[in-house]
């Protein structure tokens, strides 16, 4: 039996001999104008993430308990992920913290084609807290760890 | 170790060519006001793997940024198919992977893919201009086998281990290796050389 050979090569980097051209600009103006450009977009960015919690929650949350078994995990997946997007605008909020471990729940939920709607539940109602109360720096990490815990237990640990 | 992002460095993407992949609008609008912001002249947009693929069948870039979950073909699927079946001057592009969910499964997937490296949503100016720089910095080889087609895998080459003599060029002298390269396999390699 032959293996097929392993070719090992320099391949061309165009766009290292363009950002070295003469002009441009430097790196702490770039980040300046890369915010300036971002600030238009924080209203709508922040209204996406809203409508995305409550079309989980009309999906996925304790209101839609009679039919919110026949969801697809992949949905529920897409939403929190949209949250993730426009979470740039709440920095140190922990709503992009609380979207991820949310990611990983439903990651979970669907390696083991199991729904375990307690922690979702857990994670809408954490989200909307992190979204709309005036909580300290330390009652926002608390969230997260305990959301954290939540999302890693695996179904066989219930 | 890659250099940090510092504030001094000057960098020019007036002409360099972006491809734009995303599903989300959002995001899609988010990631294209910060590469504008940037400088970047020629910004295309593309809202699907697909729409992406046809594009770079007919025109040459510089630099994909693409999201990993699309509906449909993924970002993982495309720079797959980039790196064999794009047009001959893109397959060895520079692609940057962006994500919400990046355990480090998905990390190992996008490296395995063939992208060059994988960005962390919700994104910061800050990350994608390093990062960009990373890729216009990239100094790794490319590696063609029957199973993979892109930047070599591995980061950083700590030589081969304790007591055992190199077999590629590129193997740094145990002279310049790290402390840790030596210590492996709790031995001390210099004792051992006849």
């Amino acid at each position: 039996m032959t293996t097929a050979p392993v070719r090992k090569f320099r391949a061309p980097n165009r766009l290292s001999m363009l950002v070295r051209a003469n002009g441009g600009m430097m790196a702490k103006d770039a980040l300046a104008a890369a915010d300036a450009a971002l600030e238009p977009l924080r209203a709508e960015s922040l209204a996406v993430l809203d409508a995305a919690l409550v079309e989980i929650e009309s999906q996925f949350g304790r209101s839609a308990a009679a039919t919110r078994a026949a969801g697809a995990y992949q949905d529920l997946y897409t939403l929190a992920l949209r949250i993730i997007d426009v979470s740039g605008f709440l920095p140190d909020s922990c709503v992009d913290q609380a979207a991820i471990s949310f990611c990983a729940l439903v990651d979970n939920c669907s390696e083991a084609k199991a729904w375990r709607w307690d922690a979702i539940d857990v994670h809408i109602n954490a989200l909307r807290l992190l979204r709309t109360s005036d909580l300290t720096p330390d009652q926002r990490r608390a969230v997260i760890d305990g959301l954290n815990k939540v999302s890693q237990r695996r179904i066989d640990d219930n | 170790m890659r250099e940090p992002l510092h504030a001094s460095t000057r960098i020019n993407l007036e002409k360099v060519e972006v491809l734009l992949v995303d599903d989300s609008v959002p995001s899609l609008n988010l990631l294209s006001q910060v590469l504008l912001g940037f400088g970047i002249g020629n910004l295309t947009r593309a809202d699907s793997a697909k729409r992406a693929q046809t594009l770079l069948r007919e025109r040459t870039f510089d630099l994909v940024i693409s999201a990993t979950n699309m509906a449909g073909v993924d970002g993982y699927e495309l720079v797959k198919w980039l790196r064999r079946g794009a047009l001959e001057a893109n397959r060895y592009l520079a692609v940057i992977l962006v994500s919400g969910h990046t355990p480090p499964s998905q990390v190992f997937k996008g490296r395995d893919a063939g992208a060059n490296f994988t960005i962390a949503k919700p994104i910061t100016p800050k990350i994608v201009l390093e990062r960009i720089l990373w890729a216009a910095k990239e100094d790794r080889q490319f590696i063609e086998c029957e199973a993979y087609l892109g930047p070599d895998r591995r980061f950083k080459n700590d030589g081969p281990p304790a007591g055992a003599k190199g077999r590629r060029r590129e193997d740094p002298p145990q002279a310049l290796r790290p402390p840790g390269a030596t210590a492996q396999g709790g031995f001390d390699a210099e004792k051992v050389k006849p």
